[in-house]
């Protein structure tokens, strides 16, 4: 098969899955035949996409693109403007084929992991949660081989869409349809930036390539990056991803950790020859990115929901990804994106299998799982370790080239911000692993037990690339830009450090009961900030703004302007009530009226006329 | 058969007018009768209107299926019907909703035969307006189409909780504000003082043209003095956007939509507004180029107005129709804001807005009918969690809203792109933000208002049992509309290549009297 029909297959196959649910009612309500039929087209196109990679792989394949006009358009003006068109169409290239690999690996192991974890649903839920993974996979795989911006825009708002829909499963939880109404709010705002940045390359370029030289680059690419900070939750656009967690852990594996929080990145990393032309956003990126990758790091630090802690070490861990790409580095930012899919995946499905196992979020629940949940345990591990960026495992590789990027643009705030937070991430997966693996059981914990196959293999798949996929970086980014060669710098070396650091740090503090009392002591005002849901207030106070201007813009129209209509309707029957006393039906009144009139008209026409 | 073929556009208008004469000798007691006889004047509408659109020559463009009949030979008034792109696509519009809008009526139990009489009336009224190329019969065909909503809603409406306060309170006191007779009272008074300022300007145009033809193509070549088209373009404006909800003449359709019934809301949110609008844009327009340009300005900033203050207003009302025909109010701005663009894609953007919105709210005034139907209230705090009852009509709900907030591969978002790009070429960057910003309050206030019916607990009221999901004809709507939404939102050519090719055609009187404007003020 052509690359061109593998990536249309990758892409519509799923499609076809969710259409053929959403139609087929039996189907969808036979529970885990629906959730089979998806899991079977989420491994096609696994496939699919892996043909695609081995193809750049080997070095024999072109990059492929083909479009095809989506609206008619009559041109811009005259000159290179007049061949204006709106087109939508297929790149198969590098960047895009290692993405739909990642995409479709995370999406079918979380589609496996799902047919475990959500075995206790209802069957017609169980087949409506598939329909929307299905629909998930298609809009993310529209996106990543989108040719253009305005085809990855139409993929980024699908993924928000299906984001919203999966949130909002449990939609009769208030507080889970709440979530999935902010979060779609949230992102939507941001995601103006992207529509007026299509607008104004558009206008200016008479094109939607992200290969175009354009004066308004600056412009185009702070709105972009506006869009970006939404969906891959940069500060201060960020309050919606702890509140996804509301959606079904697997869900948050997917959407909220691997792929679709990291759309934005993924534009970024496309559309880098627009943003090349623009050396402010890069450095407003580079600003945005560390403060968040910092500030994300403290506040999961004090986090008591483990799904919590892992969403903020998402939004750091994004925030790291920013930073690179601001510094300038399309593959620091790409393979940072590709390694953390792996383990961020990892963990949460882990995670997820801990929950399904001790029956709650809470940290104090868990504790002494190591003995109860061993595969379980030994993945999380893995995945915590990869993350915290221990040398060897994924994170180290793509994080060591971030750091290396940020010292080498002598982006100084930035890079502390980044050591800090290497630090606080070590630490506070330490603190995680030590207190959910090795602590103390809860009285939760004390029947946790692991779950079927379906929950173990997509955890086992998974901690492969987790750990080995940083050894792969030369080869994968020889794909799509000059190869990098990994060797240990000294900036590396201090982040290792650091690291190391956090990971001993934890271990003092938690390893031992009685160890690090006082400092935990210190961090009590934090997690009380951080817990308060101090920035959760101010969306509150934000909307609540927007009721009120709402409020007096609905009584203004309702009983003003809409007043002034009915008083015209008033006053004109008020008129006629006054006018009927004219007409008193008393023959003298007239004839006074007649002769009136008549002297009037002879006097004006004796004296004013001539 | 010739005969058909040659005289389709007038078979697609006498339809439902035939349809509604055959049920004046049905026994009113025999509602079985009257709905099928009206579903099959609605249906040879629709499959008229679909073979008009097969048939349809795009290369060739321009007018086709040209009927012409004398009514007035010395006045030079003729019925004179054919379609170019634009009545194409409204065409499909209106022969949609008049079908689903008699499929959503079908449980009318209160004088069905009434009702389905000035139904069909109605909407053979819509179809003359598309179709009709002669200025006078134009507005006979508006008016046709305006009137019997009066009688549709003051007998078959219903009505709203409105408090009275503020400046105009004893005016609240006085009238019946929310109760169907005062909103049936309102909506006609208002859209009757917009047709008279119609009446003058048609009949200015017609002495000024020598007074010898209506003909539309003769008037757009006519060549009127700048002096008339100044100050004609905005009463035409007024006139004809009384209808089509502009700012702020726009009062009487939330109380009109609230009050009306079902189909009634379909087709005058779905199809009527529109009316107004493309009176705008094919009267207005393209008949007084230079005054268009010259007021675009002005139409594109109350077209803003529309757009974000509709939508502000939306986000408040606690009374689910309100917060729907709230939000018709800022759609319809967005049509005008396309037409004041001035551009092609501004234009192709306005009327597949139409098109579009007309499908959407639609869908939204049949949901929204369903609702009322189970809960009987319109009141959103009384409600909520009714997905458990009826998860259909939640999803569809959600599809309709998700198309109205612009999401990508609906029909909404074709429009809302175009018409933005359209407002970016045109410089006036303010127009496009604002009608970006507009679309995410539409989320705000869709979304919650989807919450607050479907999601979450249970009922907040105690007086709401018995919920059903939509049953037998209901579904038929329900699906067409949304598949509707989804199919021209996915693959928008079917419908846009049609429009563009019209736009093509027309525009370039509108803009060529724009550059030279920009010239004279140079």
């Amino acid at each position: 098969m052509s690359p061109l029909y593998t990536a249309l297959l990758c892409t519509f196959l799923p499609l076809a899955a969710a259409l053929v649910l959403v139609l087929v009612s039996p189907l969808r309500r036979a529970g885990l035949a629906a959730g089979l039929f998806s899991v079977a087209t989420a491994l096609i196109a696994f496939g699919g996409a892996v043909t695609l990679l081995l193809e750049r792989w080997s070095g024999a394949a072109t990059p492929v693109r083909e479009t095809v006009r989506w609206l008619p358009h009559a041109g811009l003006g005259g000159g290179a403007h007049a061949r204006a068109v709106i087109e939508l169409g297929v790149q198969i290239d590098g960047i895009s084929a290692t993405m739909l690999v990642v995409v479709t690996a995370v999406a079918a192991c979380v589609q496996i992991f799902s047919l475990g974890y959500m075995a206790g649903e209802p069957k017609p839920d169980f087949g409506r949660y598939f329909t929307w993974q299905s629909l998930f996979l298609f809009s993310m795989n529209s996106l990543v081989v989108a040719p253009n911006l305005l085809q990855l825009f139409l993929g980024w708002e699908l993924v928000g869409l299906v984001s919203y829909l999966l949130i909002g499963y449990w939609w009769s939880k208030p507080s889970a349809a709440r979530a999935a109404m902010k979060a779609f709010w949230m992102t939507k705002l941001a995601d103006m930036g992207l529509i007026l940045a299509l607008l104004v390359l558009f206008v200016d370029t008479g094109s939607f390539d992200w290969t175009v030289t354009t004066s308004a680059a600056g412009a185009v690419t702070l709105l972009l990056f506006f869009a970006v900070m939404g969906k891959s939750a940069q500060f201060p656009l960020h309050v919606w991803l702890p509140d996804a967690m509301e959606g079904p852990t697997p869900v948050s594996a997917l959407l909220h950790a691997a792929t679709m929080v990291a759309a934005g990145v993924f534009l970024v990393v496309r559309a880098f020859p627009l943003f090349e032309q623009a050396p402010t956003t890069g450095l407003v990126m580079a600003y945005v990115g560390a403060f968040t990758a910092l500030f994300a790091a403290v506040i999961a630090v004090v986090q008591t929901d483990i799904k919590k802690v892992l969403a903020y070490s998402t939004c750091s861990q994004l925030g790291y990804m920013v930073a690179a790409l601001g510094a300038g580095s399309q593959v620091g930012g790409f393979f940072h994106l590709t390694t953390h899919a792996c383990f961020k995946a990892l963990l949460f499905l882990a995670a997820g299998s801990i929950i399904h196992g001790v029956h709650s979020n809470e940290l104090s629940h868990m504790g002494g799982l190591w003995s109860r949940m061993r595969v379980t345990s030994v993945a999380f591990l893995v995945g915590a370790l990869a993350l915290a960026g221990v040398p060897g495992l994924a994170g180290f590789f793509s994080k060591d080239l971030i750091l290396e990027h940020v010292l080498e643009r002598g982006l100084w705030a930035p890079l502390g911000a980044l050591l800090v937070a290497a630090f606080l991430t070590a630490f506070y997966m330490g603190r995680v692993t030590l207190v959910a693996l090795f602590g103390r059981p809860s009285a939760h914990a004390e029947h946790a037990h692991e779950g079927g196959v379906s929950l173990l293999a997509p955890l086992v798949v998974l901690a492969v690339p987790a750990a080995g996929v940083g050894w792969l970086g030369a080869k994968l980014s020889g794909l799509y830009a000059a190869p990098v060669h990994f060797h240990l710098s000294p900036v590396g070396m201090v982040a290792t450090g650091l690291a190391l650091a956090g990971l001993g740090l934890a271990y003092w503090m938690f390893g031992a009961p009685q160890g690090g009392g006082r400092l935990r002591a210190a961090f009590a005002p934090i997690g009380r900030l951080a817990r308060s849901g101090a920035v959760n207030a101010r969306f509150a106070w934000g909307y609540g703004v927007l009721g009120g201007v709402s409020s007096i813009f609905a009584w203004f129209d309702r009983y003003v302007i809409d007043g002034l209509m009915n008083g015209l309707g008033y006053a004109t029957l008020a008129l006629g009530a006054r006018l009927r006393g004219l007409q008193t039906g008393r023959a003298q009144d007239y004839v006074y009226v007649l002769v009136a009139a008549m002297l009037g008209v002879g006097a004006y026409g004796a004296f004013w006329s001539r | 058969m010739p005969f058909l073929e040659s005289h389709l556009l007038g078979v697609i208008v006498a339809a439902p007018f035939l349809a509604a004469l055959a049920l004046l000798f049905v026994s009113p007691t025999r509602p079985g009768a009257i709905r099928a006889i009206s579903l099959v004047g609605a249906l040879v509408s629709l499959a008229g209107s679909v073979h008009v659109a097969l048939g349809y020559d795009l290369a060739r463009g321009g007018l086709q299926r040209a009927e012409r009949y004398p009514l007035v030979p010395s006045l030079g008034i003729d019925l004179s019907l054919a379609v170019d792109g634009w009545s194409v696509s409204l065409l499909l519009l209106t022969g949609v909703i008049i079908v689903t809008g008699v499929l959503a009526s079908w449980t009318l139990t209160d004088r069905p035969r009434d009702f389905f009489v000035l139904l069909l009336v109605l909407v053979a009224g819509v179809f003359g307006v598309f179709v009709c190329q002669d200025l006078f019969v134009f507005f006979l065909f508006y008016e046709i189409a305006v009137l019997p909503m009066y009688l549709l809603i003051g007998i078959w409406g219903s009505r709203g909780k409105v408090p009275a306060a503020g400046p105009f309170a004893f005016v609240w006191r006085r009238f019946d504000v929310g109760g169907r007779e005062y909103a049936a009272m309102k909506l006609t008074l208002m859209l009757l003082v917009g047709s008279a300022a119609i009446l003058v300007v048609i009949l200015a145009l017609y002495s000024a043209a020598g007074g010898s033809t209506f003909d539309l193509q003769a008037l757009a070549r006519a060549r009127f003095p700048r002096e008339l088209q100044l100050w004609a373009f905005p009463l035409l404006w007024l006139g004809f956007g009384s209808l089509a909800g502009v700012f702020p003449f726009h009062t009487w359709s939330p109380d009109g939509h609230a009050a009306a019934p079902t189909a009634v809301s379909m087709l005058h949110a779905g199809v009527l507004m529109k009316l107004g609008a493309f009176g705008v844009i094919r009267v207005g327009m393209l008949l007084l180029p230079e005054g268009a340009s010259y007021w675009a300005p002005t139409v594109g900033g109350v077209a803003v107005i529309n757009v974000l203050y509709g939508a502000i207003c939306a986000l408040t009302q606690r009374d689910l129709k309100y917060v729907i025909a709230y939000s018709s109010v800022s759609h319809m701005g967005v049509v005008m804001l396309g037409a004041a663009t001035l551009t092609v894609d501004g234009w192709n953007g306005a009327i597949y807005q139409m098109f579009a919105h007309g499908m959407m709210t639609g869908l939204f005034f049949a949901l929204v009918g369903l609702v009322y139907d189970r809960a009987h209230t319109r009141w959103v705090p009384s409600m909520g969690g009714f997905a458990r009852q009826m998860p259909w009509v939640a999803s569809f709900f959600v599809l309709a809203g998700l198309s109205s907030l612009g999401l990508p591969g609906l029909a909404g978002f074709v429009a809302e792109f175009l018409v933005f790009l359209g407002a970016w070429q045109s410089q006036h960057y303010v127009w496009a933000l604002a009608g970006v910003l507009g679309a995410w309050v539409t989320a705000v206030y869709v979304l919650r208002v989807g919450r607050d019916i479907f999601f979450g607990e249970g009922p907040r009221s105690d007086e709401i049992h018995h919920l059903t999901d939509a049953r037998r004809s209901e579904w038929g709507a329900l699906w067409v509309l949304g598949a509707c939404l989804v199919v021209f939102g996915s693959y928008p050519r079917l419908i846009l290549d049609f429009i563009h090719v019209a736009t093509l055609e027309y525009l370039p009187r509108a803009a060529g009297a724009a550059s030279a404007l920009l010239e004279a003020s140079r």
